[in-house]
């Protein structure tokens, strides 16, 4: 290894890091090769590449592609990434698989997936909700029944993000029906390119099918995909769902027409949509504009102070924060978007591309305040876990799963 | 006609209420969007022996004489239905621009189609502006004595691809005049518009020395349009506040029977503050919309306030309900195959349509002096 990272991270110099990644970045990264796909299907020959330098994951042990580094380090190494364009760090941050098993699995598991699941070689998704299983999480009745070597699944997950390309999905399922709701919840990795398991496309609001029904019919896990103790996977959800949660509160999908953005010279795209609109002077919508660029801007330095004061492994109700604020900014700059066109939001497709965006992000807004739990339930969250405000009376907390009234 | 009292008025909403329940149903609809007309001839023709298509329409020309209340009372019913039809642009904007042209040759030409329903009418109005206003006006007439001719173009005409009649507006030396363009005149010049709310239907017509008919009297169209406009911008605050209605309805039903958590969803203060939130949203957009209405139908001081009023809060309301309406439903808000997003869409449609809240907002302080 190089020579910035000697045995004791805190004694590496800022500028030691920054001359090493600076260094490696000019020897490595090429944009106009991934723009024309020469790192491979997805940028995956580059993630590869960064993952192997050590990059990827800069906070976490150096046996697992790590650095040791602690967070001021870690966002130097972000900070010179994001300087050239260059994906594929932070993962410790937002890898939420990768988090996951590297906090769950056992040593053999994880050197079989840790790597994998950083190089994005495989496809995941997360089979958590179901029918009569959503913000009430732990009501699932999706079963998993030791059966030898191996967990047998039967039940219904739903809403399930790219279940049609994955290769494993993180599952929860019920294994024991005596214990309270919450106790009898286990997590496996589950293959999901096998006979029982079948997937059927949902259409979504935004005219495309990303979510999907999972029917999964003698689904067969071997043993050792079982995450954290059996009986014991809520514990491990919460891990995964802030480190989702994390991910979903520092950014989202952006406009999907393709067309040029507004903005040259890094302006602020809001100002430039507003000035190409000819809209910057109206003094209504520049309070809005400011109030829009500002809640983006608050999000960032919450999320910064908050994480910088996380440990790997550890998941904190603070994430519910971020994807809280996250939700009101790409609610309130969808309108703002359709207020800078007023008439031209009547119309979509990618003739009309700023139309096609306003109209995209109004819907795709919903992703986040829907997905990876509502914005109820992380107001909910923040309000009992991190105000510590008393909960609301749960009548079936405490009771056998078994006698559980559900929809 | 004679006045309808309020009871009658109720009795005309049901009798729509029940006719677009049978015929306009959430499938129906779903149907109808992906024509390319966009309607339902079958059910448009129904509306018309109903009366519904000539209710603005002068009674000499086979209408039923009606007014901005019984047509408030009928769109809230569109509304909540999501019909599919050019009721609107026809029987709404350009039957009611027509009555007030003061035309009568133009009148005793096109009413009695429209009326009956066998002739569509549209009004191209604004540029690709979309500002419906004498500003918006982008189509020049110009006229060698006799004949007129229109170059320019008009955006975001309602129906205008399905139009058996196409009004225009366009300036003239004269100011504003109002004319008519054969569609025959006009082939690909008439270009359908892709719309997000797939509902509506919208055209961009491009004019280049078109043949036209002046109809009314040059360079003092505007007030016809005005007038024409106030009352299709009454119609449609009654099918935003219908719309809104009947999205809290479903979404309040919604509530009371999905269960998480063990209980009912609507039993979360988080829900039912929401709920009650939106009521307020909803019953201020149904007494905006009626108020409008009637103050228009009075000919009142403050209809012209009441009418900007109802612009906003209509708007207001139908966007916040069905923007709300998707959360409360959770994932299930998020797919295609549930209604919330078509009304959603319709919402955003509605709030461009004639003018956006913030026109409305700024045209209402002017009218109280501000
Ligand atoms: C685009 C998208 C992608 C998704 N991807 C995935 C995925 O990949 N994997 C996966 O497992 N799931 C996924 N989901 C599912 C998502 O996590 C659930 O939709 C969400 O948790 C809500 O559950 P629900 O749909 O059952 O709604 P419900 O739980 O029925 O909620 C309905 C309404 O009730 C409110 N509510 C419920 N309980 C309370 C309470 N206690 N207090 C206050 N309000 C409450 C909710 O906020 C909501 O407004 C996705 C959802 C969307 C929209």
């Amino acid at each position: 290894m190089s020579e910035a990272s000697g045995d004791n991270p805190a004694s590496v110099s800022n500028d030691a890091i920054r001359d090493e990644v600076q260094s490696w970045l000019a020897d490595n990264w090429d944009p106009e090769a991934m723009k024309k796909g020469a790192f491979g299907p997805l940028g995956r020959d580059w993630t590869a590449k960064v993952v192997d330098a050590a990059w990827a994951a800069t906070r976490w042990p150096k046996q697992w592609y790590g650095r040791d580094y602690n967070d001021a380090q870690a966002r130097i190494v972000e900070t010179e990434f994001a300087r050239v364009g260059a994906p594929g760090t932070g993962q410790d941050r937002i890898n939420l698989w990768a988090n996951t098993v590297l906090t769950f699995g056992n040593e053999q598991f994880k050197k079989k997936y840790v790597p994998a699941l950083l190089k994005s070689e495989i496809n995941m998704c997360l089979l958590y909700s179901e029918p009569g299983a959503g913000s009430d999480l732990a009501g699932l009745r999706t079963r998993a029944e030791r059966d030898g070597d191996e967990w047998v699944v039967n039940g219904q997950k739903v809403w399930t993000s790219g279940a049609a390309t994955a290769d494993y999905g993180m599952l929860v399922a019920r294994t024991d029906w005596e214990s309270p709701k919450h106790g009898g919840i286990s997590f496996f990795f589950c293959p999901m390119k096998q006979p029982g398991v079948e997937v059927r496309p949902l259409r979504q609001i935004t005219n495309e099918s990303h979510f999907n029904e999972v029917f999964l019919t003698d689904v067969r896990i071997p043993a050792t995909n079982l995450l954290g103790p059996l009986n014991g996977g809520w514990r491990v959800l919460q891990t995964a769902l802030a480190y989702e949660r994390s991910m979903m509160g520092e950014g989202a999908r952006g406009p999907r027409s393709g067309a040029k953005g507004a903005s040259e010279k890094g302006e602020e795209e809001l100002i430039a949509l507003a000035r190409e609109a000819g809209r910057l002077s109206d003094p209504v919508l520049r309070q809005d504009i400011a109030r829009v660029i500002a809640y983006k801007k608050l999000n960032a330095l919450n999320t910064a102070r908050a994480k910088a004061e996380l440990e790997q492994g550890t998941s904190s109700p603070i994430m519910s924060l971020g994807k809280l604020a996250m939700s009101r900014i790409l609610h309130e700059e969808a309108k703002l978007r359709t207020n800078l066109l007023d008439a031209g939001s009547l119309l979509e497709s990618s003739d009309y591309p700023r139309a096609e965006d306003a109209n995209f992000l109004t819907l795709n807004a919903y992703f986040t305040s829907i997905g990876g739990g509502t914005d109820q339930i992380q107001r909910n969250i923040i309000g009992e876990r991190v105000l510590g405000l008393p909960k609301e009376p749960e009548v079936d907390r405490d009771v056998p799963f078994r006698s559980v009234r559900s929809s | 006609m004679p006045e309808l009292d309020d009871s009658e008025r109720n009795e005309l909403q049901n009798t729509v209420a029940r006719l677009l329940a049978d015929r306009s149903s959430e499938s129906d609809v779903r149907k109808t969007m992906e024509t390319e007309t966009g309607f339902d001839p079958a059910l448009w023709q129904l509306l018309a022996e109903m009366g519904i298509v000539g209710l603005l329409i002068d009674e000499q020309f086979g209408g039923y004489g009606a007014g901005a209340m019984e047509i408030e009372r009928v769109m809230e019913e569109v509304g909540a239905a999501l019909l599919c039809s050019p009721l609107l642009a026809s029987a709404v904007l350009a039957a009611s621009v027509l009555g007030a042209s003061g035309d009568d040759d133009a009148q005793r030409r096109l009413l009695p189609d429209m009326a009956k329903g066998t002739s569509i009418a549209t009004i191209a109005l604004t540029g690709t502006e979309g500002s419906w206003t004498p500003e918006g006006v982008a189509v020049r007439a110009e006229s060698n004595g006799t004949d007129w001719t229109l170059s320019g173009t008009a955006s975001f005409v309602i129906h205008g691809q399905n139009a058996d009649v196409v009004l225009v507006v366009a300036n003239t030396e004269q100011g504003t005049a109002l004319f008519q363009v054969e569609p025959s005149e006009l082939g690909t010049a008439i270009r359908a518009l892709p719309t997000f709310d797939h509902t509506l239907r919208l055209a961009e017509i491009e004019f280049a020395a078109t043949k036209a008919q002046l109809i009314g009297e040059d360079g003092n169209g505007w007030p016809a349009v005005e007038q024409g406009l106030n009352l299709t911008r009454v119609a449609l605050a009654g099918e935003q506040a219908g719309g809104a209605r009947r999205v809290l309805d479903m979404t309040v039903e919604y509530a009371k029977n999905r269960v998480q958590f063990g209980r009912a969803i609507g039993s979360f203060q988080a829900i039912k503050h929401m709920a009650a939130d939106l009521l307020l949203e909803s019953e201020s957009a149904t007494s905006a919309a009626r108020h409008a209405a009637m103050s228009l139908a009075s000919t009142s001081d403050d209809a012209e306030p009441a009418i900007s009023l109802a612009g906003f809060a209509c708007a207001d309301a139908f966007s916040a309900v069905t923007a709300a309406s998707i959360q409360m439903h959770g994932g299930i808000g998020f797919t295609w195959e549930h209604p919330a997003h078509l009304y959603l869409r319709r919402a955003r449609a509605d709030a461009q349509l004639f003018g956006t809240p913030m026109f409305y907002r700024e045209r209402y302080i002017q009218q109280l002096g501000g």
